[in-house]
C-alpha cells in the first residue's frame, strides 16, 4: 500500500502539464492500485485523486485515456464507491456526453461503467435519470453502425439493471413506442453473451407484471417466439405440432443450436413460466405448441437447474386449469413465511446470477 | 427502294388526315377559344370565371402564367392546383402538376420535399409503387425528418414485399418519431411479414432437401440392387442444366442418372419409388402382348412379388376381350425381355420375383419403366415370333 506520500507524489505527476511519460507512469500505477479493493477504496477515499483522473479523461495521449477508464471500471465495481463517483465526482455526464459520440474509442468502457453502477438501487435510478434516457441507450444498443469502435454490448445488462425499477420498465413497456420490440431479436445474438444475457434477464424483468402479459403475445410485441428459439433444437416435429408452432419457428434448419449458456437458458424458461401466471397466457402457450417443443428440449437439457424448470413449465402445460378463483398464479395470497423462504432464495438467486454475469 | 406503288399508298394514307377528324379535336371554328380554356395554354387570366367543377383551379391557373411571378411562387401554386386535383382524386394530373412544379427549380428544399412527397402520394394512388418509393426517397433525401415521406416510402416498400427495406423506413422514421402510430404499425406488419418469409424459404429449402434425400436413397437402393439402366439418347434438353446449376458434382451425377434412367417422362408419368416401411421397391412394369399388339401397364409392382402372382390376378376370371381365343391362361405364359444391344430375348421363369429378373446381367431398364413380352406357350404366334429372333431359353 502506498504511503500518504507516496499518494501524494503521485497526484503530483496526474496533473494535465506532467511530462506524458511521468503521466503515463502514474495512470499506469493507478491502475494498478485499482486492481484490487483495498486500492479501489484507497483512491476512492483521495477525491483530488479522483478529480484528476476525472480531468485526464481529456487527455490527448490515448494510452493515458484508456488507463483512465479501466480505472473507472474498477472504481465502478465496488459499489461502496458508487455516490463517490456519481454524487461527489458528477461522473455520468462525461460518460454520457463521450457516449452519444460516434468516434469516440472507449464507448464499451463507458457501458461497464455505468453497468457496474447500475448494481444498486440508487445509482442505478441515477443512471436512469441522466439526460441520456433509456430510450437512447436502446438505440445505441440496437444500432448497428453508431460508433465502428464500440460494440455496445454492455448495455444489455445495463438495461436488466435498469429494468429491476419500476421507471424503466414503464419505459420499455410504453405501448405509445417502439423499445421492447427492438430487444427482442438479439436473444439469438451469436457473437456475444453479454449481449444475449442482458437481454434475456431485462425480458424477464418485464414479464414480472402479469398486467403486460396480454399485450406482450399479442402481435404488437409477439415475445413468445423470441424466447422459444433459443430453445428451439433441430429435431422434426410431427406435421400438426409444426403447423401450430409460431412462424419463426417452422422449418428450422438441421444445424440449428441451443443457447448454449445454461443459465441463459433457465432465464428463458423462466421467463415463460411468469407468462403462464393467466389463463390467457397458458392458453396462448398450450396453442402455440410450447410443449412439444418442450418435450424435445426436456430430453436434450442435461443441466439440473434448467431441466427442473423446463419441468415445472411442462407441467404446467399439460397439467388441468386450475380451479377458478387460482386462474391468476400471481394473485393467489401467499402466507407469509413461505413468502419470506421464497424472496430468501430468490434474492440468493439473483446474486449468483449478477456475480456470473460480471465475471464476463 | 421506293416505287410508285409505294408512293400511292403514302399519299393515300396522308390524305386520309385531310378527310378523317381525330377523336378530341378542336372544333375548327372554336379551336382558339378552345385552347385558351386549357390550364397550360392560357394566355391570359379568364374573364369570366366559368362555374366548372374546381373553381380555384381557374383561379389557379390564372396565377401561374403571370410573368411576374418568380419560380418558387409558380411552383407553389402548381403544387396547390396538384393539392387541388389530388383531393378531387385526380391522380394522374395532380402528379403532373407536381411535376409541372418541380420542373421550376425552386430555390425552396422544402417546397420541393413537399412535392416529392406529395407526388409520391399519388403514384402511390396510382399504383406506380416504384416511382412513388422513387419519390420519397427524393423527398427524405432533401427532408429527412420528412414524417410523410418517411410513411409513405415504408408503405411503398410493404407492398412491393421489399419488407426488409420497409423495416429500415420504419426504424428510421420512428427514430425522429417515437411515437407515430402509423409507423409503429407499419414496422409491426412489415416484421411479421418478414418472418413469414423466413420461414417459407426455410420451408422450400427443406422440401427440397427432402425431395433430394428421397432422390439420393432411391438412387442408391437401384444401385445397390445392380440394376442398370439404359442410357437415355434423348438429347439434355434446359431443365436438366437449370437441376445442375444448384447442386454439387455428386448430385448432378445423381441427378442426370435419375434423369436418364427413372423417369418414363411422357410414356406413363409413373417413377420407381422406394417404400419407407418394407424397403421395397415398387417398380412401374409393362407387360407387352404383341400377338395382340396390347399392353397391360401396373403401376406397383413389388420387387419382392413374382410374376406370376401378377399374371393370376389380370388374367384370372376374366380373360381380357382382346385374348379372342382365351388362350391366355396364367399357367400357359411365358415372359420374355428383349436385350436390345444384343437382340436377344432372354426368358423369364414367371414364379421369379421381379427383382431378380431385373438383376439379370443383361436386364436394362428403360425409360424407368421395366417391360416383359408375354406369349402363350406353344402357340402358333409364338413359335412365330420367335423363330427369326435369338432367344435364351430357360432350362
Amino acid at each position: 500500500m502506498l504511503s500518504e506520500s507516496e499518494l501524494q507524489e503521485l497526484l503530483s505527476f496526474l496533473r494535465p502539464e506532467t511530462r506524458p511519460d511521468v503521466k503515463a507512469g502514474a495512470t499506469e500505477c493507478v491502475l494498478g492500485l485499482s486492481a484490487n479493493r483495498d486500492g479501489c477504496l484507497l483512491l476512492g477515499s483521495k477525491p483530488d485523486l479522483l478529480q484528476a483522473l476525472l480531468r485526464l479523461t481529456s487527455d490527448p495521449s490515448i494510452g493515458i485515456v484508456k488507463d483512465v477508464y479501466y480505472t473507472f471500471i474498477n472504481l465502478s465495481a465496488e459499489e461502496t464507491l458508487h455516490q463517490v463517483l456519481v454524487s461527489a465526482l458528477n461522473l455520468l455526464p462525461l460518460l454520457c456526453i463521450n457516449l452519444l459520440d460516434p468516434s469516440f474509442p472507449f464507448s464499451d468502457q463507458i457501458c461497464t461503467i455505468l453497468s457496474n453502477l447500475s448494481r444498486d438501487d440508487r445509482t442505478c435510478r441515477q443512471v436512469l435519470q441522466d439526460k441520456v434516457g433509456l430510450s437512447k441507450l436502446v438505440e445505441l444498443f440496437c444500432c448497428e453502425k453508431f460508433n465502428p469502435k464500440a460494440t455496445f454490448h454492455y448495455i444489455g445488462p445495463l438495461l436488466s439493471n435498469l429494468s429491476q425499477l419500476q421507471e424503466a420498465r414503464e419505459e420499455i413497456l410504453d405501448r405509445d413506442r417502439c423499445v421492447l420490440q427492438r430487444l427482442l431479436p438479439f436473444t439469438q445474438f451469436e457473437a456475444s453473451t453479454i449481449r444475449r444475457g442482458g437481454v434475456i434477464a431485462t425480458l424477464r424483468n418485464c414479464c414480472f407484471d402479469h398486467s403486460h402479459h396480454a399485450w406482450l403475445l399479442s402481435d404488437e410485441v409477439d415475445l413468445l417466439p423470441f424466447l422459444l428459439l433459443p430453445l428451439a433444437g433441430p429435431e422434426e416435429l410431427s406435421e400438426e405440432e409444426n403447423e401450430g408452432l409460431p412462424v419463426d419457428l417452422q422449418y428450422l434448419p438441421e444445424d440449428k443450436q441451443r443457447e448454449p449458456d445454461s443459465d441463459l437458458r433457465r432465464m428463458l424458461l423462466e421467463t415463460l413460466l411468469l407468462l403462464c401466471a393467466t389463463s390467457r397466457g397458458r392458453s396462448v402457450l398450450k396453442s402455440r405448441q410450447v410443449y412439444a417443443l418442450m418435450r424435445e428440449y426436456h430430453s436434450w437439457e442435461s443441466t439440473p437447474q434448467a431441466r427442473s424448470a423446463a419441468e415445472k413449465l411442462i407441467q404446467i402445460l399439460i397439467g388441468d386449469e386450475p380451479q377458478t378463483g387460482m386462474d391468476n398464479l400471481m394473485e393467489i395470497p401467499i402466507p407469509e413465511e413461505v413468502e419470506q423462504k421464497l424472496r430468501e432464495a430468490d434474492a440468493q438467486e439473483q446474486e449468483e446470477l449478477e456475480r456470473e454475469l460480471n465475471q464476463d | 427502294m421506293a416505287n410508285d406503288s409505294d408512293d400511292d399508298v403514302m399519299d393515300a394514307f396522308i390524305d386520309k388526315f385531310k378527310t378523317e377528324k381525330y377523336k378530341n379535336a378542336f372544333n375548327e371554328e372554336t379551336w382558339e377559344e378552345e385552347m385558351d380554356r386549357i390550364p397550360i395554354f392560357m394566355t391570359k387570366a379568364p374573364d369570366e370565371i366559368d362555374p366548372k367543377k374546381y373553381p380555384e383551379l381557374v383561379a389557379l391557373q390564372s396565377m401561374i402564367h403571370d410573368e411576374d411571378r418568380t419560380p418558387e411562387e409558380k411552383a407553389e401554386d402548381l403544387k396547390n392546383e396538384g393539392t387541388s386535383y389530388f383531393k378531387a382524386k385526380k391522380y394522374k394530373q395532380a402528379a403532373m402538376s407536381y411535376t409541372a412544379a418541380l420542373v421550376m427549380k425552386s430555390k425552396n428544399q422544402d417546397l420541393n420535399a413537399v412535392l416529392f412527397s406529395n407526388r409520391a402520394a399519388a403514384h402511390f394512388h396510382l399504383g406506380n409503387m416504384r416511382s412513388a418509393l422513387n419519390d420519397a426517397t427524393a423527398a427524405k433525401k432533401l427532408k429527412p425528418d420528412h414524417l410523410k415521406a418517411l410513411v409513405r416510402g415504408a408503405q411503398c416498400c410493404t407492398e412491393l414485399r421489399n419488407f426488409g427495406e420497409a423495416l429500415k423506413w420504419c426504424d428510421e422514421g420512428l427514430k425522429l418519431y417515437p411515437t407515430d402510430r402509423k409507423l409503429q404499425e407499419l414496422r409491426a406488419t412489415a416484421d411479421k411479414n418478414n418472418r413469414v418469409s423466413d420461414r417459407d424459404a426455410r420451408k422450400a429449402k427443406a422440401k427440397q432437401k427432402k425431395l433430394l434425400g428421397e432422390k439420393e436413397a432411391l438412387l442408391k437402393a437401384v444401385q445397390d440392387r445392380g440394376i442398370k439402366f439404359l442410357p437415355s439418347v434423348r438429347p439434355r434438353c434446359s431443365s436438366d442444366s437449370d437441376d445442375d446449376e444448384d447442386g454439387e458434382p455428386s448430385t448432378r451425377g445423381l441427378s442426370q442418372l435419375s434423369l436418364d434412367g427413372l423417369n418414363s417422362g411422357e410414356v406413363t408419368g409413373a417413377q420407381v419409388y422406394l417404400n419407407q416401411e418394407d424397403g421395397a421397391l415398387y417398380w412401374p412394369v409393362l407387360f407387352l402382348y404383341p400377338e395382340h399388339q396390347q399392353s397391360d401397364f401396373i403401376s406397383t409392382f413389388c420387387e419382392n412379388h413374382c410374376f406370376l402372382d401378377h399374371l393370376t390376378v389380370m388374367f384370372g376370371e376374366e380373360l381380357p376381350p382382346w385374348d379372342t381365343d382365351h388362350k391366355y391362361c396364367p399357367s400357359d405364359l411365358q415372359l420374355f425381355f428383349e436385350d436390345e444391344q444384343k437382340e436377344t430375348l432372354y426368358q423369364v421363369d414367371s414364379q421369379t420375383s421381379l427383382l431378380r429378373a431385373l438383376q439379370h446381367q443383361r436386364y436394362f431398364v428403360k425409360a424407368g419403366t421395366p417391360s416383359f413380352i408375354v406369349l402363350v406357350k406353344g402357340s402358333p404366334f409364338c413359335k412365330q415370333y420367335l423363330s427369326d429372333k435369338k432367344v435364351h431359353s430357360l432350362k
